[in-house]
């Protein structure tokens, strides 16, 4: 019979932190590097009486990320309670839109193993309120099991955007792609800054097996990942994990999991899975969206990163590895595309800054808002050095100048006693005297035809070349001596 | 006359005037309480030394030096705040209920915190933690609830004024059975926060008083739009000014068709015959209106929904960051349910468990949501309702106050006394309870007025008419 | 009967309830009497009635995003036994 083969079917669920300066449902600010405990108040601590006021911000960038996951805005959502006991929810519920969101679906591209485009289908994004955060003392870095806890409310309230996906990511490399390609998407919204180091990006997914015998294995939601990295290798272990059992014929238990990053395993959770119930949240009105602020938001919106980098590719022709470098940070493209405008070759450019721009930024740790050569400026460079007016290895000692002494082009060139467009004509005539005048033993050899390999002949070549500081085209050089040898 | 039994409108004339004062009124008011707290126990804590301390700033403002005491599920800045349940502990809420804060900003003295049923939840006083109050007019027999005590210390006279909150009738029935006056307020007419929920969507503060324009002073201050609490009304000014003499003229008043199959206490029959009288003596029109659904559903639909909202709004007291707790739990689920099993007392306990039952995933359309859809159906009926009258005039209970102690053990048949108070709360109407006299055994009796959404200061001034035939309620004597 | 005690019994749990033989054997009257009133839903045809959440069509205020800091922050904290350092301190989350 023939092997029995395995696809998985994973759906994930994002949390991104909105970029407020305010929680969703009161005034404290939303540093959570603040001591713990500080920036709290009543309605985030949930005391008796308290009750939420929604942030228009959290509103606004709620906008701004639907429409960047291509997801309808409905004029109308509402926010529920969702119930389950946990020492981090102080109100013994959390405000969520779960249920009536304040997008419909929408999707992002990614390319399935054979390069080509295929939608992950969006079901929805809601807006909700985070909990607050739990410190522990458990040996191997999880929560149950830890003698004691403590609760930092801090991150109690701050704004989230929940992103759940359908279930069309096949692969722990398309789950990267996805995740990757939102993240750019969001930012460039101006949503959130989503800094993954600062976990404003976590990550659920669901992942079951489909076998080509027709057997489907059971749901299994592994929690707890908080980077590109641990998404993608929980993933890739649940595969394997769920194909085991599957081969070997065994069930699959529909449960959540919980990824522990150190030991790079997944294993069951020992929370039970909460008990949730939802009613509506009485103390918000239905949010009302206008179809006038909608526009006045899609007005906002730059042009996406992968619609981007698919027009640096099909416009400009350049590699899509390096199209996909450049419009992972919004400024670096921008700052490519202003070269361009300024008449550089969009290719030339490209390189330009995959290597060059980005090797000065890497070594001096800087964002490109911060590099001082405009754009301008490195348009003209790269110009020069495709007119040949600047050999290319000229070209990067110009660029290494112009950086360190924060100078003009021509300043860099002078400096650094560059003639453009080469040492020729009489000025190449009269080195190649003065090298046969200084040498006339290797001159007679020459003349008297022993010279066979003529190895000689490049010996003076190479003086020439020396004396123009390589500045002269070789082939010019070897043209103009032999005459000159010739007398 | 001792300066405690003047009501509000004298009080403040008398202060403006100097005819005596704020502390010699404090004074009053203080005997009053040391002697009458014994028997009625009204209050679960006295702020004597805080009214003090207030007094020695000299408010100023409306209410200046002018006592009175809230219902204690209304928070108070660094005065303790039970909403009569022991899972509060010795609690001391951080900031004030915004109401309080006008009254305060006002120059109003707080003299003390009023006994209620615990979170609200029950129509005797009988359920709170701190033991059960007595009704002034016949110390054996039960003030109402929720907002018992609140009622009980203006009958008293411990104080002119007082707030407390309805949710189902928990102002209007207790006003009722105390013979004083009470509003429950348009919902969203005002602000909340700071008031302890127990059904958000249903909830409203209101004042008590003996007087109809007292009730008008106390609204002209509390009435105010507050940005904190997102469902308070914006954008609408309300006059709670004073007439002197309102007519009702060519007013319809309607008696609901559906209830005048349902008995009533003699005495309260009496009393809807006198006051159609009067009404009809001061030219309105005695109509009939039709609420079927309400009749039939309203009861249902209520407990259904204050149950849901209020089972998630209790979820937060797990003795984590307030009241009462444990020390020694070894597991975060022994410490939540020890301190929850403790806490609360069993009315309250019966209702989460409810709430918690109509909301589960798999019971939630048949009840919770359906709830909701019925709630809709009884908005509707009143407002076909109010296109052909202006007011609804019914009893605020069906039955005379209950001795202590006397109670049904079966709950449901209790719920159904609340059919006159609670569809008010399901579509967020304003009903006034007033004072129509007294009963052959001296016990007050009650009815009930209800307008349409934000009718509220007609209605008072329709109470104005009514006061003037039924005149004020007398002041026990509890020496 | 619409519930057993063993079902009343595990929604108490859900809502961190413990309920002692008297108290259960009451909920368990209270909560059926309670559902079976209940049923005089069934008798409404509620398809098409839309679901009521507030007292009218009024729409979510909305607050600008500006930071103001609580003052009182330790009077918060002051109420609780359980504050440690700058923490709350709650017991291990084991749930078998």
């Amino acid at each position: 019979m023939a092997e029995l083969t395995f696809t998985p079917v994973i759906g994930i669920e994002i949390h991104i932190r909105l970029k407020t300066k305010s929680k969703i449902f009161c005034s404290c600010s939303t540093n959570t590097d603040a001591p713990a405990n500080t920036n709290i108040c009543p309605v985030c601590l949930g005391l008796p009486g308290s009750l939420p006021r929604l942030n228009n911000e959290v509103v606004e960038q709620g906008i701004l990320t639907g429409l960047a996951l291509n997801c309808g805005i409905r004029p109308k959502s509402l926010f529920f309670r969702k119930s389950y006991f946990y020492p981090d929810l102080p109100k013994g519920h959390q405000v969520t839109q779960c249920d009536f969101p304040i997008t419909s679906e929408g999707f992002i591209e990614v390319h399935d193993d054979n390069g080509n485009l295929k939608k992950i289908r969006v079901n929805h994004m809601h807006l909700e309120e985070d909990v607050g955060s739990l410190h522990h003392s458990a040996s191997d870095g999880r929560l149950e099991g830890a003698d004691t806890s403590y609760v930092d409310y801090n991150r109690c309230g701050t704004p989230l955007a929940e992103i759940v996906s359908e279930p069309d990511v096949a692969s722990a490399r398309e789950a990267v792609e996805y995740v990757t390609t939102l993240r750019r998407r969001v930012i460039y919204s101006g949503a959130s800054d989503v800094e993954l180091e600062k976990g404003m990006m976590r990550f659920d997914a669901n992942v079951s097996m489909k076998c080509s015998d027709g057997r489907w294995g059971r749901k299994v939601e592994v929690k707890n990942m908080n980077s590109f990295k641990a998404l993608e290798r929980a993933i890739e272990y649940e595969i394997k994990r769920q194909k085991k059992l599957m081969l070997n014929g065994e069930e699959i238990l529909q449960e959540t999991r919980h990824w522990n990053d150190a030991k790079g395993v997944t294993s069951p959770s020992r929370v039970k899975e909460f008990y949730r119930k939802f009613i509506v949240e009485p103390d918000l009105p239905p949010l009302i969206v206008t179809q006038e602020w909608i526009d006045r938001m899609k007005a906002k919106m730059p042009e996406m990163p992968d619609v981007k980098a698919n027009r640096y590719v099909n416009d400009w022709k350049i590699p899509r590895e390096v199209a996909d470098v450049i419009t992972d940070d919004k400024n670096l493209a921008e700052y490519f595309e202003a070269c361009v405008s300024a008449g550089a070759n969009p290719v030339r450019a490209s390189h330009w800054i995959r290597t060059e721009v980005l090797r000065v930024m890497n070594e001096n740790q800087l964002k490109i808002k911060d590099f001082n050569m405009k754009p301008e400026v490195l348009a003209s460079l790269v110009s020069r050095v495709d007119d040949g007016k600047i050999s290319t290895t000229q070209g990067k000692e110009v660029f290494d100048y112009m950086f360190a002494n924060n100078c003009s082009l021509d300043e860099a060139v002078a400096k650094l006693g560059i003639t453009e467009g080469g040492v020729a004509g009489n000025a190449l005539n009269d080195i190649i005297q003065a090298v046969l005048k200084a040498n006339p033993d290797v001159l007679e050899i020459i003349k008297s035809g022993e010279d066979k390999k003529g190895k000689k002949l490049k010996f003076l070549q190479g003086l020439v070349m020396k004396e123009t500081k390589g500045q002269a085209k070789p082939q010019e050089v070897a043209q103009a001596l032999e005459e000159a040898v010739k007398g | 006359m001792e300066l405690y039994e003047l009501n509000l409108y004298d009080v403040i004339e008398g202060l403006k005037a100097k005819k005596f004062s704020p502390s010699e009124l404090f004074e009053s008011c203080k005997k009053r309480i040391d002697s009458c707290e014994d028997k009625i126990h009204a209050l679960i804590t006295r702020t004597d030394d805080f009214a003090k301390s207030q007094l020695d700033e000299n408010p100023a403002g409306l209410f200046a030096g002018v006592p009175t005491i809230l219902k204690d599920n209304m928070c108070t800045n660094g005065i303790k705040t039970t909403a009569a349940s022991k899972i509060l502990g010795e609690w001391k809420p951080p900031y004030d209920a915004t109401a309080w804060k006008f009254l305060r900003d006002a120059g109003a003295v707080l003299m003390g915190k009023a006994n209620m049923d615990e979170f609200a939840m029950g129509n005797t006083c009988g359920s709170s933690a701190y033991g059960a109050t007595h009704n002034p007019n016949d110390l054996s027999r039960v003030p109402g609830g929720s907002s018992g005590g609140s009622a009980a210390v203006v009958s008293a006279a411990y104080v002119p004024f007082s707030l407390g909150s309805d949710t189902g009738g928990s102002i209007r029935q207790p006003a009722s059975y105390c013979g004083v006056y009470g509003l429950k307020p348009t919902y969203g007419m005002v602000s909340r926060y700071g008031l302890i929920s127990y059904g958000s969507s249903l909830d409203q503060i209101g004042p008590f008083a003996r007087t109809v324009r007292d009730l008008q002073l106390v609204m002209s201050v509390i009435a105010n739009y507050d940005p904190m609490d997102s469902s308070c009304f914006r954008n609408k000014n309300h006059d709670f000014s004073h007439n002197e003499n309102p007519s009702i003229k060519g007013k319809k008043i309607a008696l609901v068709k559906e209830f005048q199959d349902f008995t009533l206490d003699a005495p309260i029959s009496d009393a809807m015959n006198k006051i159609k009288k009067i009404l009809e003596d001061e030219g309105a029109v005695i109509t009939e209106v039709s609420l079927p659904i309400v009749a039939r559903y309203a009861v249902a639909c209520y407990y259904a929904l204050a149950m849901s909202e209020a089972h998630t709004n209790l979820e937060r007291y797990d003795g984590v960051r307030y009241g009462y707790t444990v020390n020694d739990a070894s597991s975060l689920k022994e410490m939540f349910e020890r301190v929850r099993s403790y806490g609360f007392g069993s009315e309250v306990k019966s209702r989460i468990i409810a709430g918690t039952c109509l909301t589960e995933p798999k019971r939630c359309e048949e009840y919770y949501v359906a709830a909701t859809k019925v709630r809709t159906l009884i908005a509707q009926d009143f407002a076909k309702a109010f296109n052909d009258v202006d007011f609804i005039l019914q009893p605020a209970t069906p039955s005379m106050q209950p001795k202590i102690g006397e109670v049904d053990d079966d709950a449901m048949k209790g719920y159904e006394a609340d059919l006159y108070t609670l569809p008010v709360n399901l579509a967020g109407l304003p009903g006034l309870s007033f004072f129509t006299g007294y009963s052959e055994n001296k016990l007050p009796v009650g009815l009930q007025l209800i307008g349409p959404r934000w009718s509220d200061s007609e209605l008072l001034h329709a109470g104005v008419v009514i006061e003037r035939h039924t005149g004020d309620p007398k002041i026990p004597d509890l020496n | 009967m619409k519930l057993t005690s063993e079902e009343v019994n595990e929604i108490a749990l859900e809502s961190r309830l413990v309920l002692n033989e008297q108290e259960l054997a009451g909920a368990v009257r209270y909560i059926n009497n309670f559902l079976d009133m209940l049923d005089r839903f069934k008798e409404l045809d509620l398809k098409d009635v839309e679901p009521f959440s507030f007292a009218e069509a009024i729409e979510c205020p909305l607050r600008d995003d500006t930071v103001v800091a609580f003052k009182n922050t330790e009077a918060i904290l002051r109420e609780s036994e359980h504050v440690d350092g700058p923490y709350f301190k709650v017991p291990k989350i084991m749930e078998e």
